[in-house]
């Protein structure tokens, strides 16, 4: 062939051969299950989720034993004992600030839901089994408004303005965004 | 300038769609405020791909693979894609890397910005200030001599890798492999339709690659040229559709506090958009742009792009990206040394008159 020599043909036979090679083996591995390793890894990742809430329900049982029998400072006490062996656990600090919001204590409860929201975005989600959505929105809803006017009232007052950032930091997850 | 000159035409036709659907997208299913945001996307295509393990940011984008795949096929049916590149790799590579470290750490690319911006957002402020610092910079810059060196063109095949990486993406979408991973919480759970995010992309690849339209660039033509330049009215062409379909479809809601994807950590809005305002000018392009001229063959281009997937990967990893609670000292640091990167490079870039 004029312009082509030996080594322009065999490279182009190479390249053709792998071709046919690399398609034959899309076709075929689809027909045989040579995804199975790849399957694994996503499978993997809903089953490790799954465990993971299941763990903490487990983890957690008696806590919301204790508070089904309307025993608080039980349950806040047996929080704080497991808070030491899992500190960086979100699922407790979420029971800390609904229990101590059905107390009354709201500002202190306002601080653990943000705790709990900025460890785990699960919280604010939707679409999320952990999810308390719903309440930390009826939480901002009602407080937010009565924080910022106590806050203009003593502006001084450090720990009202923490809370009041806390307040905006809740609204600002539950309007959402990218993270 | 005349306003109805075809190429101004095109600049703001780019402007008015890229604002509307900036905005339709969360209408469709996007992110709040997130309808388009390239570092987003990438961040989020990182994931799905395995380059980094936060299980709330992974999806890959649809939009992404348009905007490269739209902008080929517009440089090809317009005979305009060429290969071109060699134009400093490494410096090239780490710039696609730190541009996705300053987006980051703001929480969107410019595109993104501008699109919190006209949703009322009021934390975007300072973004909005050290973007167009940034590109003054940059320009400063490049009057004072600094070049990363010109382009050359190359053999046809430098500048296809790209899309055709991204064409490989595409077959992901329509046949999902098993390793590809899919969020099922968090905002990459929040998407589009998939045919609607794909034609998004394409249509606007496609006009991005006709108009040349960026964001960086808008703003840099603006400060040189004023209102003759064209670029310039696309932006504002942008920004007022963008405005107004925010206010058509109620996502308006001015303030400084509550905003979606929004951190109060100001200094650092400030100092990550300034760096990807540097960079953009000192490369010649936005985020956004850098893809678009991946498909039309610019090899540079896409080793920006393959930086930008390096970083998108490594801001979550990281754990470099702001968040809502705000930037951690990691982002930080990570936009420090893309500072030190970039001045560093303008001083080793600077041609000197002798």
């Amino acid at each position: 062939m004029a312009g082509y020599d030996r080594f322009d043909i065999l490279t182009g036979c190479a390249l053709l051969v792998c071709g046919l090679s690399l398609a034959i083996l899309l076709v075929s591995g689809q027909k045989e299950n040579s995804t199975a390793v790849a399957i694994d890894k996503a499978i993997e990742q809903q089953i490790a989720y799954q465990a993971r809430i299941d763990f903490l329900h487990r983890l957690y049982q008696p806590v919301e034993a204790l508070r089904a029998q309307g025993q608080s400072s039980s349950a806040l006490l047996k929080l704080d004992e497991l808070a030491r062996r899992y500190p960086q656990e979100a699922h407790g600090q979420i029971l800390q600030g609904e229990i101590l919001l059905e107390r009354g204590v709201v500002a202190e409860s306002i601080n653990h839901f943000v705790r709990a929201v900025r460890l785990n975005g699960d919280y604010v989600d939707k679409l999320s089994p952990l999810s308390r959505r719903k309440e930390i929105q009826q939480l901002v809803n009602l407080q937010l408004p009565l924080f910022l006017a106590r806050a203009h009232k003593k502006p001084q007052n450090l720990a009202l303005q923490n809370t009041l950032t806390g307040l905006y930091y809740l609204q600002s997850r539950l309007a959402g965004g990218c993270e | 300038m005349n306003l109805f000159d075809r190429q101004n035409l095109l600049v703001i036709a780019a402007g008015l769609s890229l604002g509307t659907l900036g905005v339709l997208l969360v209408l469709w299913g996007n992110p709040q405020n997130s309808g388009i945001c390239v570092s987003c996307f990438l961040e989020n295509s990182a994931g799905a791909l395995g380059l980094h393990d936060n299980p709330r940011m992974q999806y890959l984008r649809p939009e992404l693979i348009g905007f490269v795949l739209g902008a080929a096929a517009a440089a090809l049916l317009g005979r305009e894609f060429k290969s071109r590149g060699g134009s400093a790799p490494l410096p090239r590579l780490f710039s696609g890397i730190f541009l996705i470290v300053g987006c980051a750490v703001f929480i969107g690319c410019p595109i993104k910005m501008f699109l919190r911006f006209i949703a009322g957002d009021l934390t975007t402020l300072t973004g909005i200030i050290g973007l167009v610092g940034g590109v003054w910079l940059g320009l400063k810059g490049l009057a004072a001599g600094v070049h990363f060196g010109g382009s050359k063109r190359e053999s046809a095949a430098a500048g296809i890798w790209v899309p055709l990486g991204f064409l490989l993406l595409l077959a992901f979408i329509l046949w999902p492999p098993g390793f590809l991973l899919h969020s099922t919480r968090g905002s990459a759970a929040q998407a589009a339709p998939i045919l609607v995010a794909l034609a998004v992309g394409l249509f606007l690849g496609v006009l991005a690659q006709r108009s040349r339209f960026c964001v960086t660039g808008s703003i840099r033509d603006g400060l040189l040229m004023g209102h003759r330049a064209p670029l310039l009215w696309g932006f504002l062409a942008f920004l007022t559709s963008g405005f107004l379909a925010s206010l058509a479809t109620g996502q308006f809601h001015p303030g400084f506090y509550g905003q979606p994807g929004a951190h109060l950590d100001l200094l650092w809005s400030f100092l990550g958009m300034l760096l990807v305002g540097l960079i953009s000018v000192l490369i010649g392009g936005c985020p956004f742009r850098q893809l678009i001229k991946s498909g039309e063959g610019d090899a540079d281009a896409g080793l920006v792009v393959i930086g930008m997937f390096i970083g998108a990967g490594l801001v979550q990893s990281w754990q470099i990206a702001g968040t809502t609670a705000g930037v951690s000292l990691y982002g930080k640091v990570a936009v420090m040394v893309g500072l030190i990167f970039i001045f560093g490079n303008m001083l080793l870039y600077r041609e000197r008159l002798d």
